[in-house]
């Protein structure tokens, strides 16, 4: 919300609520239309339910295979010495990383004010919230008794055993609990208002007792607001250092090690930009079937999608210094196990994966580069599934070829996923979008109250257009700019 | 509670009655909105939020814990290695910083809760659904004496609804 701001002057109301957002909505008329056309979304379709069923199937197909795996032991996921980590730590990366774009959407962006994020932060944050809370079950799948997860827990018991405050396995317990609740928290607060818009025009009873009890009540009073955006503001400012400190502290799993590879003051910063890079690839993923299939490209204007583009480049370019700089560093260490390390990375057992992450995450998305692709909705969506793949394969890259090859040759050895690992891959989807696709038929998909701060509310006086446009010469509105492509 | 509710569809009419009821020497006076606006910040001249407080206690209370918790856990079993520090404050710091936003944040929504009063089981007087909708809602509390007066001030400056509550 917009109260980080100064108070406006009173013959400026027909401007939108965030001054320096620079976003504009010409397809959107009133706070009436913002109402309408998001929650008339939520009624299910059956190409909503058909992607739910696949998406259930996906997530049974995964708990099937993990039976399977706790009746026959780990060996069953392809885990055998030397690579004892594979595509459970691989996959909890992966999804860890994904959560960081909503953070960074929803949290960090709302610091710098920039008013793309405005209509495409509740996917990103819904976003994250899943993603994490997929990226938690994989330590509990990686264990062999998964039913004593919480041994890592730290807390008075019984066997009067307590973890060690200084292993990176149990930052990782605080890091990642602390993003879960925090995300969570954000997520709902911001939800609040929008719950009381669903609970006073529901009229099913038993829905609005549920919105009613969702929304604790919220009236949309004067005091409620202040507090809320006073609320909202603190909690973005503590989210912004937890995006970065998450990444790091699950950098620090590897970085904390001296195998090859690993050992690397570079991993904090390398990891956090590849979250956020991964997780803006799979907003792209999400948001662009959405504003299709939704009708909402008037909300999500390909403006919007233009400013996230600009975004993604830039979170590449830095993932590909990164990847240069790790090479560099080896090639400069005088190490003859980095060295050989990298070589082997790049051109011996594992080049066909660290080309598909260079391709994927370094080169495609050069293209970015190129104003008529970023405003490409075929292409944005296009390239982001190859930055899915490709920051899968990152993760692959780093977590691999290390175990594989590390200071011994009679050390080395190979690793292949299995039918478990995989159906565990694909069980973790069906679980994110399961809960995505329940999220989208149920509340709103984007944030109504913070979409009507930029929407120019109704005035007594007529606006003139020429003196709006004139307070508003930040945006040029041309018919290209705003009309979105599709 | 007693007072008057007036429903507005433009802003600079829920202003411009704001305005003109401070004068008249109504206090506390509600607005509801569905989205905040500075002018109607602005018109009411409300006091800063006391949330930021709980963020501050709530902050420094998890980071003091979470370093606690780490030393006394290592203090329990001090097993010494390579002759360093049983407690370690450096690596200790990343459980600090961690339960500091936790806590923090936590104690954020506590407090915007608790000076928010919510959560509220009943509905205010004079609350309506059009106010999340699109219209602005004035709530002047105002005796039988005053009521009047304070209807033909909203009325005035353009409510499209005005009624007495209780």
């Amino acid at each position: 919300m917009a109260t980080v701001v100064e108070p406006r002057r009173d013959d400026s109301m027909q401007r939108p609520n965030i001054p320096s957002a620079g976003n504009r909505l010409p397809g959107v008329r009133d706070y009436e239309q913002v109402d309408r056309d998001i929650i008339g979304t939520l009624r299910p379709t059956l190409g909503w339910f058909a992607a739910l069923g696949t998406a259930v199937l996906c997530l049974l197909i995964g708990i099937s295979a993990w039976t399977y795996q706790i009746h026959e032991g780990l060996g069953a996921a392809g885990y055998h010495p030397p690579v004892m980590w594979g595509v459970y730590i691989i996959t909890f990366v992966f999804w860890v990383g994904i959560g960081h774009a909503g953070t960074l959407i929803s949290a960090i962006l709302y610091l710098f004010r920039a008013g793309f994020r405005t209509t495409i932060y509740r996917a990103a944050e819904a976003m994250t919230v899943f993603a994490v809370m997929t990226a938690g079950l994989f330590p509990i799948l990686h264990l062999g008794r998964p039913w004593k997860f919480f041994w890592l827990i730290p807390y008075p018991n019984w066997r009067l055993i307590w973890p060690n405050p200084k292993s990176p396995l149990v930052w990782d317990v605080f890091a990642i609990l602390t993003y879960l609740t925090v995300s969570a928290t954000f997520f709902y607060v911001g939800l609040i208002p929008d719950i009381a818009v669903l609970r006073d025009q529901e009229t099913n009873p038993v829905r609005k007792r549920i919105f009613a009890a969702l929304s604790l009540g919220w009236r949309n009073s004067d005091r409620e607001w202040r507090h809320f955006t006073r609320a909202y503001l603190f909690l973005a400012a503590f989210a912004t250092p937890l995006v970065l400190s998450v990444h790091s502290v699950v950098s620090f799993d590897f970085a904390m090690a001296l195998t090859p590879g690993w050992h690397a003051t570079v991993f904090p910063p390398y990891f956090v930009a590849g979250a956020i890079f991964s997780g803006i690839g799979m907003v792209f993923t999400i948001i662009i079937p959405l504003r299709r299939f939704f009708g909402l490209q008037h909300f999500v204007t390909i403006n919007d999608l233009d400013a996230a583009a600009k975004l993604c480049l830039f979170t590449s370019s830095v993932v590909g210094l990164a990847y240069l700089t790790e090479f560099q560093v080896a090639w400069m260490s005088g190490n003859r196990v980095e060295q050989e390390y990298f070589w082997n990375r790049v051109f011996g057992q594992w080049a066909w994966a660290a080309w598909i992450m260079l391709i994927c995450n370094m080169v495609l998305p050069l293209s970015l580069f190129s104003q008529r692709l970023r405003r490409n909705t075929t292409w944005l969506f296009i390239l982001s599934l190859f930055i899915n793949l490709g920051m899968w394969f990152e993760r692959f890259v780093i977590v691999v070829p290390s175990l594989s090859h590390e200071f011994e040759p009679w050390q080395w050895g190979s690793y292949a996923p299995t039918w478990v690992d995989y159906s565990i891959l694909l069980g973790s989807f069906g679980w994110f979008f399961m809960w995505f696709l329940l999220f989208i038929k149920q509340l709103p998909v984007m944030a109504l109250a913070e979409i009507k701060e930029i929407v120019p509310p109704k005035m007594r006086r007529p606006i003139d257009p020429e003196e709006r446009d004139h307070d508003l010469d930040t945006l040029t509105l041309d018919p290209i700019n705003t009309a979105g492509d599709d | 509670m007693q007072g008057v509710i007036g429903a507005f569809s433009e802003l600079d009419s829920a202003v411009h009655a704001i305005e003109d009821l401070r004068k008249q020497d109504f206090g506390d006076i509600t607005v509801y909105t569905p989205t905040p606006r500075h002018e109607l910040e602005h018109a009411l001249q409300a006091p800063n939020s006391p949330v930021r407080r709980f963020t501050l206690i709530g902050g420094l209370l998890g980071v003091t814990f979470g370093y606690w918790v780490a030393i006394w856990i290592s203090d329990y079993w001090p097993l010494v290695v390579g002759g360093k520090p049983v407690a370690s404050w450096v690596p200790y710091t990343i459980i600090g910083f961690e339960l500091m936003v936790l806590i923090g944040s936590l104690s954020t929504v506590f407090g915007m809760f608790a000076v928010s009063r919510m959560p509220r089981l009943t509905m205010t007087v004079g609350y309506d659904g059009r106010f999340s909708h699109g219209d602005f809602g004035v709530w002047v509390p105002a005796g039988p004496d005053r009521a009047g007066q304070a209807a033909d001030v909203l009325r005035k400056h353009g409510a499209v609804e005005v009624r007495s509550e209780r």
